[in-house]
């Protein structure tokens, strides 16, 4: 099929068609209990979803919503795989993993369907970001409704697009209601076209309801982006018909015969009437088609209801990347190559290596172009890779951590530079909603290389919006790895693993060790993540430790050692994946365990720790186990206050005699 | 102390015993000590009561003193329900320190409950006990309701079972030996001989200096005393006449029986002297007392009962206390010379090597046959300069080779 046929009015028509009846058939399937969970379908909306894709290969990647039947059909999907994933059913697009809202099918460009309004628009600005590193000319549409117009996801979208003039197309489907809640109400501005005048980006305002015009501007917005002349943002005013959700009423928030009006202005009787009117097709041809996609949308619903469940064994491959094949790396010995470095230096070469080595790879965040990162963490890149490769961003965490998920997911490797662990909270959302869930919502066939880091920890009267841990907090995530180094050596072992793998990596580092000096060997390595080093080997007790608590610790060591006491002292280096064996191998011998963090107790790694000992160690244990973490408080300002939130020398070698005396 | 080695009882289960019998003996790190009754009254020995060689625990409950028709109390923890709730002449026997008589009975930490005879063992009664020490005990069968916990607030510990486990396993079965060695429990004596050495050695600065004396009058006297002795008495030793001639040669430098006390001196007001002696259980040092003021015969009686308590493992722990100088003769195994460690707080000690037959030359060049023996002083520098140990050690020199005793 030419491009010609695939956007010809006919062609439209079919696409209509098949997302019609393929959700009424879905519509039938839920009154009989076929569909487990929700089922929204996009009944009267059919001919943006069919005009766009007309327009799309097989490479460019849509963003959809959770009401994206009609997305995912008319971008090629299947239509009994489609099906087969509302029923759960092991060939099911999405393995029985997403259901109605989590639609994928990467190998058609259906880059997902999502439960949360926002993301998809920031997502399909980073599928534009990889086409402009990868310079493949590939264009990305994020598909989302005027509910998701009042979400920071759209202005933080469509700015960063605009500004990088990304290949992306907005394609705002305003069915007028954000989910029930009609749009006027939520809105102080109902014009959506006009909102693309505040980020610099062409806007076309549609009737959404007319296939044809739809396929003009969508015909052209897809050549600018092609050409490198941007984004556009479309608006397509059009109306769904049935209710939000199968199974829910649809008349507290609006009228039947609004519902009724609307109806006569049906998309597909609109196209028909054009095409018989224009003489593209006759009647007989028409019911041809007609009786030729009920029997498609039949055989869909008969092939997926023969279908298998997945296995349950299954149920929790796909979180995280396989196992890399090959021996453990570890960090060389020191040798001639050896150097005293400060950890950012440590790092930086880390980062300096394999950016030479994966053209795939860029940098995000706020002064990491030129200037060179807040903490050195980029110098001299910018130089030898250019901005799009170091990419200072506008001061938008959840947006460009939101445009790093998508680039992941369309073949860059994006590194996000958020100085401060604390002002990515605002992007919480996009990384364990989003990058956390992505591989698996996939089942498996997208990796997410997204590399998150920035500094954790309490020092130098940072105050309490610089000096967060939050460590544990993304730990608890699958789907996450969370590495926080406490040595030159380590930081740079460890970021190249993270650089080099294919799972989201939070590589958090503690300020007060940025400057800090230790042995880094010259030569390119890496280190695994879930092995931890024994710092220090000992006989008496058991000390976990992570970044600076590993430095308090070391210096209690010594003065403890004096005193007969020998302490065994563990940095477990990645707090998820989290090596438990270590440790436990540590208090079989030493009996004790005390677990120094600074970060809160409460639901902290050492109260994980703490568990997995007394689950699996417990027979070795001879003491109760103990913590010693950071006061539960934000960071005061001031140093006295300061330091009194945070374990000292002294209070880790008086917890470590306490526990030694039990 | 926290342990000590049950020797032996010397009443026998359901024997009447009056207040003050001794009951049984126990060894402790320093002595061996006889446990008296504390109230009269029958004895009842535990029917799990130690063997001879057992390692036991301050505070075990090895048996009771029960007023006459009274019962083995069954409930309640040692010292606290069992004795309240029996009658007054009930008292639980447990083992004492024989150094620290306070360690003893009034121990701080649960006991064994008398009720853990093996018919009514009851869970309540269990000492809590780390997870570690349970599967310590499990290994090991040893039950933990038999031990004294280590751990704070009374829990047992690893360490209570291993001690326990080591005290009963034969030799090489104590875990942890490196393949290809067996290990045996280290004796509390060995225990107390090497934290002592390595504190004298970690604190004091030892010199040790040579001098050989002539002893040809000395054992002339030595034998001359030994024909007098009527027969089956014997005679003052070789020891006691070198303890008398050092007490003399400290008299005359009291300095070298110094002790240092950081900001001060301590100087002894009287002389009494260690003699270390050798028995199989180790090294020991009775204190001779007033040696200087105490005749040859005197000397003689004290190192005979002495030397003799020490070896059969008798000796009160008094006996091995108070001395400010140590005499340590090697002579009866061949040694000449040696570096003796001075016996803390005593700051000096003296060495007495064999004796030999030396041939000396004359002035007039002619060669005479002698015997002699040398002297190894060890001193703390800290104490004394090497001059001044010099001095004592010319003293002593000139009395072994001119002994002031009277000779009838």
């Amino acid at each position: 099929m030419t491009d010609a046929d695939r956007t010809s009015p006919l062609a439209l028509y079919r696409t209509m068609l098949v997302i019609r009846r393929v959700e009424e058939r879905l519509a039938r399937s839920h009154r009989l209990g076929l569909i487990h969970g929700a089922c929204h379908t996009c009944v009267g909306q059919e001919a943006i979803a069919a005009a766009v894709c007309a327009h799309l290969g097989p490479d460019d990647p849509i963003f959809s919503t959770h009401r994206g039947h009609g997305h995912a059909l008319a971008k090629g999907v299947d239509p009994g795989a489609m099906v087969a994933e509302l029923y759960g059913r092991e060939t099911g697009c999405s393995r029985g993993r997403g259901g109605s809202m989590h639609l994928f099918a990467p190998e058609v460009g259906l880059m997902g369907t999502s439960g949360i309004v926002g993301p998809c628009i920031l997502q399909a600005a980073g599928a534009g970001y990889s086409s402009l590193v990868l310079g493949d000319q590939r264009v990305s549409v994020a598909f989302f409704g005027d509910g998701a117009v009042n979400n920071g996801a759209f202005h933080e979208g469509l700015n960063m697009a605009s500004i990088w003039r990304l290949p992306v197309l907005f394609v705002c489907e305003n069915n007028q209601f954000a989910t029930e809640v009609p749009f006027a109400s939520v809105t102080g501005n109902p014009g959506v076209a006009e909102r693309g005048a505040a980020y610099g980006l062409p806007s076309v305002s549609l009737d959404g309801n007319d296939a044809l015009a739809v396929e003009a501007a969508v015909r052209e917005a897809v050549a600018r982006a092609r050409s490198g002349g941007g984004p556009t943002l479309l608006e397509c005013r059009t109306y769904r018909t049935r209710a939000h959700a199968e199974g829910m009423g649809d008349f507290t928030y609006r009228t039947r015969a609004e519902v009724d009006a609307w109806k006569e202005r049906c998309p597909i009787a609109r196209l028909r009437a054009v095409l018989l009117d224009r003489r593209l097709a006759d009647e007989t041809g028409l019911v041809a088609l007609e009786h030729e996609v009920e029997a498609l949308a039949e055989a869909a619903h008969a092939s997926a209801e023969a279908a298998a469940a997945p296995a349950p064994e299954g149920a929790t491959t796909h979180v995280v990347a396989g196992p890399r094949p090959g021996p453990p790396r570890e960090a060389p010995g020191t040798g001639p190559g050896t150097r005293e470095l400060p950890f950012a230096r440590a790092t930086l070469e880390a980062l300096s290596t394999s950016m030479s080595q994966d053209p795939r790879i860029f940098v995000l965040g706020e002064g990491i172009g030129a200037r060179g990162g807040n903490f050195a963490t980029t110098n001299g890149l910018f130089a030898a890779h250019g901005p799009v490769r170091l990419r200072d961003t506008p001061i938008c965490e959840r947006g460009f951590v939101g445009l790093a998920c998508g680039a992941a997911m369309t073949g860059t490797r994006p590194v996000v530079d958020f100085m401060f662990a604390d002002f990515v909270l605002d992007a919480a959302g996009e990384i364990i909603n989003q990058i956390a869930k992505m591989r698996y919502m996939s089942s498996g066939r997208l990796g997410m290389p997204v590399v998150l880091r920035g500094c954790i920890g309490i020092g130098h009267s940072a105050a309490t919006h610089h000096s967060g841990s939050y460590y544990s907090m993304y730990a608890h995530f699958p789907g996450l790895k969370v590495v926080v180094p406490s040595t030159p050596r380590d930081a740079k072992g460890l970021l190249r693993t993270a650089l080099t793998g294919d799972d989201p990596v939070l590589f958090l580092e503690h300020r007060e060790l940025m400057g800090l000096k230790g042995p880094v060997p010259e030569e390119d390595y890496s280190i695994d993540f879930g092995k931890a080093s024994v710092v220090r080997p000992g006989r008496d007790i058991t000390v976990v430790a992570l970044a600076l608590m590993v430095h308090r610790t070391l210096e209690a060591c010594r003065v403890l050692e004096a005193e007969g006491i020998s302490v065994e002292l563990i940095d477990p280096r990645t707090v998820a994946p989290l090596d438990v064996g270590t440790i436990l191998d540590s208090v079989a011998r030493t009996g004790r365990l005390l677990i120094v963090d600074e970060d809160f107790a409460h639901c902290g790694i050492g109260a994980e720790i703490a568990a997995r000992l007394a689950e699996h160690g417990f027979d070795d244990l001879d003491a109760p186990i103990r913590r010693l973490n950071g006061s539960p408080s934000p960071t005061p300002y001031s140093p006295s206050l300061e330091a009194a939130v945070v374990p000292d020398v002294r209070g880790i070698a008086s917890a470590i005699r306490d526990l030694c005396a039990e | 102390m926290e342990e000590g080695r049950f020797v032996a009882w010397l009443r026998k289960d359901g024997d009447l015993v009056p207040e003050g019998e001794p009951l049984f003996t126990v060894e402790g790190d320093k002595a061996t000590q006889d446990v008296e009754a504390l109230s009269a009254g029958v004895l009842r020995i535990a029917a799990d009561g130690p063997a001879e060689g057992d390692t036991i625990e301050v505070g075990r409950v090895l048996g009771w003193i029960l007023a006459p028709g009274e019962s083995i109390p069954t409930t309640g923890p040692a010292g606290t329900g069992a004795t309240a709730a029996a009658s007054s002449a009930t008292a639980p026997t447990a083992p004492t320190a024989p150094t620290a008589p306070t360690d003893g009975l009034t121990t701080d930490a649960p006991s064994e409950s008398p009720a853990r005879a093996p018919s009514s063992p009851g869970p309540s009664e269990r000492p809590p006990a780390s997870p570690r020490a349970r599967r310590a005990a499990r290994q090991h069968g040893i039950d933990l309701a038999t031990l004294s916990p280590t751990g704070r607030g009374g829990r047992l510990r690893e360490r209570d079972v291993l001690t326990a486990a080591t005290g009963r396993a034969d030799p090489g079965e104590i875990p942890g030996a490196p393949q290809g060695w067996t290990s045996v429990p280290t004796p509390p004596m060995r225990r107390i001989i090497a934290a002592r050495l390595v504190q004298a050695r970690r604190e004091t600065v030892p010199v040790t200096l040579t001098a050989r004396a002539d002893a040809t009058a000395l054992m002339a006297l030595r034998r001359h005393l030994k024909s007098e002795a009527a027969p089956g008495e014997s005679a003052p030793t070789l020891n006691d006449l070198l303890l008398k001639l050092t007490a003399e040669a400290l008299s005359l430098h009291p300095m070298i029986a110094a002790v240092w006390a950081e900001d001060r001196l301590l100087l002894p007001r009287s002389i009494h002297l260690g003699l270390a002696v050798d028995t199989e259980a180790g090294l020991r040092v009775p204190v001779v007392r007033d040696v200087g003021t105490s005749t040859l015969e005197e000397i003689a009686a004290a190192t005979r009962r002495l030397i003799a308590e020490a070896r059969s493992g008798r000796i009160a722990p008094a006996d091995l206390q108070g001395g400010c100088f140590t005499l340590t003769n090697l002579g009866s195994l061949g040694i000449e010379a040696f570096t003796p460690v001075p016996n803390p707080p005593e700051s000096a000690i003296l060495g007495v090597g064999t004796i030999v037959r030396d041939v000396v030359a004359l002035e007039d060049g002619g060669f005479v046959a002698r015997e002699r023996l040398t002297l190894s002083l060890t001193f703390d520098h800290r104490v004394n300069d090497g001059a001044a140990a010099a001095r004592f050690l010319q003293s002593l020199r000139g009395l072994i080779e001119n002994p002031p005793f009277p000779i009838p």
